[in-house]
């Protein structure tokens, strides 16, 4: 690796990095969808599997690469503390008996703050760790985080979080993306069985006549937009209670005025 | 539940490049979902992941942590695709409205073959490997070290931030705060607790990134490493040979459709 190269060749390797990763998982899935009639005939013994595996894998550790490259050390720093809260609040709902997953809470709202190369970062290392610790099963789906990540950082970009009701809408929109893009996942490698309840459903839709891939799609549909509206909006509550001069640190929600339309503040200055 | 799951026997798995094992994980699963029988599926964990998990004496493990996961899933997997996969056509057998078509089992079969291989070989590798001994190893390969940081030390921070959850929750609890029976209205009770959770913990971030820096974290020269990984040249051979070996896999079946 070639680190002493000059800033703007690294900047521009890094967008490389990502753009590459995007047009990886874009081609997966739309490769996925249009192969898809043909291929589900022979009873799971076709390729559909590794592709989905390979293409979103590859896609998201390239763009995770890319994005990692141009955060400074203080988000770096804050990574950590956003998988916690993904991971806490997740196993935190799941104690509590809350028929929602809400293990995104700490991506969208780092995303929200500083900015969605920092999201995207989040997202799929929280799936890694999950992966180290807990259960392998959410790995393949680390390329959903991105797609959580991105939304949720134009979301803020675009002044979402400025307004009370606004939030619950760009949550709306995330989840059906989510959703979209999780099917494949869900469908080739495992059959539409990632869990009891959702795989009772995917059943019932197999049941009334849908293919394996449009099944898990719509069982995607029932659950994650309600998931990631109640996501959204606890981050639009959280970040209305935080105090702004706590907001006022991330560089990303200071020059988007992620939060307040009110004029910029100067930066805090650091005899401070 | 969410320290790592590795069970030190210092066995001759365990002090295997942790690298080597990341190929082998990634070779298998290549293979496993490149060639797409269950049989397949069957050689590798019967003939790689059940010796290698003998050899490194963590079968009770493996086969417990495994069990946990697979076991909802495999059940799902064989009710759901059973009656009611889309392509069955073949009634195995039949009671009222129920029926189970052989291709729905066959379906089960393939893609649950798959599953118990990706859960096992993840796990085993999680089981035999240090992740801090992971980080390192992936470090020195070329992987930025940002990577290992936000890994090793969210692995650290985690039963951390549960006591402090566990904290901020009694002292809401102290004050008034009840926990309703009603699981929507239990939402409501995530805010107060979220809130002073959230704040605290980028409070402290603040000053450990200055820490960090003036450390020389963010430094782009490549670094040399406190603890050195074991390694040899039968390992540096196998990680050349055992990706070719998954790329055969890919490209064979590949090539004999075409002829």
């Amino acid at each position: 690796m070639s680190d002493q190269a000059p800033l703007d060749t690294r900047r521009s390797r890094t967008r490389l990095l990502v753009a590459a990763g995007a047009v990886i998982v874009v081609a997966t899935y739309a490769y996925l969808v249009v192969a898809q009639p043909a291929g589900m005939a022979d009873s799971g013994t076709t390729r559909a599997g590794l592709i989905a595996m390979a293409g979103y894998v590859i896609g998201a550790v390239l763009i995770a690469a890319g994005s990692i490259h141009q955060l400074p050390t203080t988000t770096i720093a804050m990574i950590p503390v956003a998988i916690a809260v993904n991971i806490v609040v997740g196993q935190l709902v799941a104690v509590l008996g809350l028929p929602v997953y809400l293990d995104s809470i700490g991506t969208v709202l780092v995303s929200v703050l500083a900015g969605p190369a920092a999201g995207v970062v989040t997202g799929i290392l929280a799936n890694v760790i999950w992966g180290l610790t807990l259960n392998p099963i959410p790995l393949p789906f680390a390329v959903v985080q991105v797609v959580i990540a991105v939304l949720a950082g134009t979301a803020a970009r675009i002044g979402v979080f400025r307004r009370v009701y606004l939030p619950p809408v760009a949550g709306l929109v995330t989840g059906v993306a989510a959703a979209v893009v999780s099917a494949p996942i869900s469908a080739f490698v495992f059959g539409g069985a990632t869990g009891g309840g959702t795989g009772a459903i995917v059943g019932a839709f197999q049941a009334m006549g849908q293919s394996l891939l449009a099944s898990t799609t719509l069982q995607g549909l029932l659950s994650d937009p309600l998931d990631k509206l109640i996501t959204f909006t606890v981050v639009g509550i959280l970040l209305a209670a935080l105090p702004s001069r706590f907001l006022q640190r991330f560089p990303f929600a200071r020059e988007h005025r992620v939060v307040t339309t009110a004029p910029l503040a100067p930066p805090p200055s650091p005899s401070e | 539940m969410t320290q790592a799951q590795f069970v030190g026997t210092g066995s001759p798995v365990h002090r295997l490049n942790p690298v080597t094992k990341l190929v082998a994980l990634l070779s298998i699963l290549v293979i496993v979902f490149a060639l797409p029988q269950w049989w397949v599926s069957a050689i590798v964990v019967v003939g790689v992941l059940l010796p290698a998990a003998v050899i490194a004496r963590c079968g009770g493990p493996l086969i417990a942590v495994g069990g946990r996961i697979l076991l909802p899933i495999v059940v799902v997997l064989v009710l759901v695709q059973g009656l009611t996969f889309p392509g069955g056509r073949t009634m195995v057998w039949q009671w009222g409205v129920l029926s189970v078509t052989s291709e729905g089992l066959l379906f089960a079969l393939n893609v649950g073959a798959r599953i118990v291989c990706l859960v096992l070989a993840s796990v085993l590798l999680v089981l035999t490997t240090h992740p801090g001994d992971l980080m390192s190893a992936l470090t020195e390969a070329g992987m930025s070290p940002k990577f290992s940081y936000i890994i090793s030390s969210t692995l650290q921070l985690i039963p951390a931030f549960r006591s402090r959850a566990d904290a901020i929750l009694l002292a809401q609890q102290a004050r008034g705060l009840a926990v309703p029976r009603n699981p929507l209205r239990r939402i409501g009770v995530m805010m107060p607790l979220l809130g002073p959770l959230v704040l605290g913990m980028f409070t402290d971030v603040e000053e450990r990134g200055t820490a960090m820096e003036a450390r020389g974290f963010g430094s782009t020269a490549r670094r040399t490493a406190l603890e050195a990984i074991p390694d040899s040249t039968a390992q540096r051979v196998a990680r050349w040979v055992m990706p070719l070996v998954a790329v055969a896999a890919v490209v064979v079946p590949l090539v004999w459709e075409v002829l």
